[in-house]
């Protein structure tokens, strides 16, 4: 194995633990502002590495400067994105879920 | 197979299981907004799954598409969060 | 066309931002001997007769000043800009009241137009806006609608751009079409030129709210290059604790909603912070409006590093250098404030207590709502 080749498995496989956490706190986490945090922030992490592999996989050429240029823009949008369905959400109304409100609604009924 | 695109695959074969997990909560909900999430979650491991495939198949004209599916599902979060509200001021 | 001075009259509003934006370029693409001067005015209604104007007022004409000044800076014009207060010693209540007032400010000062913010409504009334307008053509000054973005989208969203943002957008469009064409052939330049003018055709009005000059660009560049980095390892480590938290058996999450009144100005510095505030360790901006951000924060840790400002301070040092790096933190200034929904206010007064005490800001917004 070459360093390049190790180099593109670690990230590789970063990607997939990270959107592997998003995965779960998304299922798992317990109303839809919580889990737009797992969405925005380990869905990004994850989408990066992994475009990371792609990128070191393409080497120095164009395909590897739109696998950065595709990382950038999940960077900008997803954020932005998360924070639009959040927003939504705020003027629809919905209430944040807090630990001591006792209304679990759908805590624990989801584990992978 | 080279070592490379097996590890590619295999990321992007575990992506699609992964996205097939968050369907669950496409399901389940239980607002709008829920769903709304889970969609773009689903459509930015496709995005990377796509990034990944091209790579290991060395299609780099695939990558096009991701670019391409990148700005649909962006819209489409934005699109949907601005329709669910009802005065038009989301962003 | 619009005359040298130019008059405005302000109130909190959601398009007041771009009105200041639209009455400054109005008045530095006016053609005059003398440098032309921006009024801007606040017209004290009913209850605010007596005594020192209100400080949200006096808060509003301060920031107003600001973002005028931020515009003006972009540009070399000796405009000048001016606030005030009018209407101390009226009763306003119909649109003649308002525009008596104001037209007798224009004559004092010479002025020749009036903007007027399509969301300027003072008093809460039905509409103030068409029949201020004819009372103010009636009185002999011009008055204009600022044509500007609405939430409500009456007006076009289209702001006055000139030729250099067309020829900087078709350069975006032209220079990303031949990146993803990948090749320099006369067949992608023809395509890449004509896709590219549509483009600048159809946006240049839209997009690109205006320029820095190319020294100030640089060096927000170079800072944005120290930033990067910054927010990069941000990101990593927000993610390993989300990745702990979420993974955690217990699910160890305390998630709260604070808002706090952040020190940046203008579009571009926010929309930065935001994204950076979402992208970073648990905390999620729900709500931005103008400064006040409302931000989600996963764990009680979370809300104490935001509020300890340090990407605030990294993103006023990108845009504005070192020295506006050294504002106070948001919780030195007090900027916090408990959240309240809409829906339900007082379930939350309990937790809102302990928030304050944890952060220390207590201060005077909050005391009155939870006594």
């Amino acid at each position: 194995m070459t360093p390049r080749e190790i180099a593109i498995a670690v990230l590789a496989a970063g990607g997939v633990f990270f959107a592997f956490v998003a995965a779960v706190g998304v299922l798992r986490l317990p109303d839809l502002y919580t889990r737009s945090h797992s969405a925005s922030k380990s869905d990004t992490l994850g989408a990066g590495l992994a475009l990371g592999a792609v990128v070191v996989t393409f080497g120095a050429n164009l395909s590897a400067v739109k696998a950065l240029l595709l990382m950038l823009f999940m960077l900008i949008t997803n954020p932005t994105a998360a924070h639009a369905i959040a927003r939504a959400a705020a003027e629809e109304g919905i209430e944040p879920w807090t630990r001591d409100d006792g209304t679990q609604t759908s805590d624990e009924e989801v584990e992978r | 197979m080279s070592f490379v695109s097996s590890v590619l695959l295999g990321a992007a074969g575990a992506l699609v299981l992964i996205s097939l997990a968050i369907a669950y909560r496409l399901v389940r909900g239980p607002t709008m907004q829920d769903r709304v999430i889970a969609v773009n979650v689903i459509g930015s491991n496709i995005v990377v799954i796509i990034a990944l495939v091209a790579a290991a198949t060395g299609e780099a004209s695939a990558l096009d598409i991701a670019i391409v599916y990148a700005l649909l599902n962006f819209l489409m979060s934005i699109a949907i969060s601005k329709f669910t509200v009802e005065r038009g001021g989301v962003l | 066309m619009t005359g040298a001075n130019v008059l405005v009259p302000v109130r909190e509003s959601v398009t007041l931002r771009n009105t200041v934006a639209y009455a400054v370029d109005s008045a530095i693409e006016s053609e005059s001997e003398s440098p032309p001067t921006v009024h801007f005015v606040f017209p004290l209604v009913r209850r605010a007769v007596l005594g020192p104007p209100p400080d949200d007022a006096e808060e509003l004409l301060g920031r107003v000043e600001a973002w005028a000044e931020e515009d003006l800076e972009e540009r070399e014009t000796d405009v000048r800009v001016e606030t005030a207060f009018v209407g101390r010693e009226e009763y306003l209540f119909n649109p003649g009241d308002y525009a008596d007032v104001l037209a007798r400010y224009a004559t004092e000062h010479g002025v020749e137009t009036v903007v007027l913010d399509p969301e300027f409504n003072p008093a809460g009334m039905t509409p103030l806006l068409p029949p201020l307008e004819t009372e103010l053509e009636r009185l002999g000054i011009d008055a204009e609608i600022a044509p500007v973005e609405r939430p409500t989208r009456r007006f076009p969203i289209m702001r006055r751009a000139s030729l250099g943002q067309f020829v900087v957008l078709f350069g975006w469009a032209f220079g990303f079409y031949l990146l993803i064409a990948g090749s320099l052939a006369p067949f992608e330049l023809a395509t890449g030129a004509i896709s590219g003018l549509v483009v600048a055709a159809l946006l240049w009005r839209i997009s690109l709210s205006g320029f820095a000059n190319v020294r100030r660009l640089a060096g927000r560049l170079a800072r944005m290059g120290l930033y990067a980095p910054y927010l990069l390892w941000e990101i990593a480590v927000a993610n390993v604790q989300i990745a702990y938290v979420v993974l955690h058996p217990k699910l160890p999450i305390d998630p709260e909603i604070v808002e706090f009144d952040a020190a940046v100005w203008s579009e571009l510095p926010v929309t930065t912070l935001a994204n950076s505030i979402t992208l970073t360790p648990g905390t999620l901006t729900v709500d931005v409006n103008r400064r006040q951000f409302t931000v989600h924060a996963l764990t009680t840790e979370t809300r104490k590093d935001l509020l300890d400002g340090g990407l605030e301070r990294a993103v006023r040092f990108v845009f504005y250098g070192r020295s506006a790096a050294r504002i106070p933190s948001p919780a030195e200034r007090n900027a916090e404030r408990t959240w309240e929904s809409d829906a339900d206010a007082e379930s939350d007064v309990a937790e809102n207590s302990d928030s304050d005490a944890e952060s220390g800001a207590d201060d005077d917004s909050t005391g009155g709502e939870n006594a």
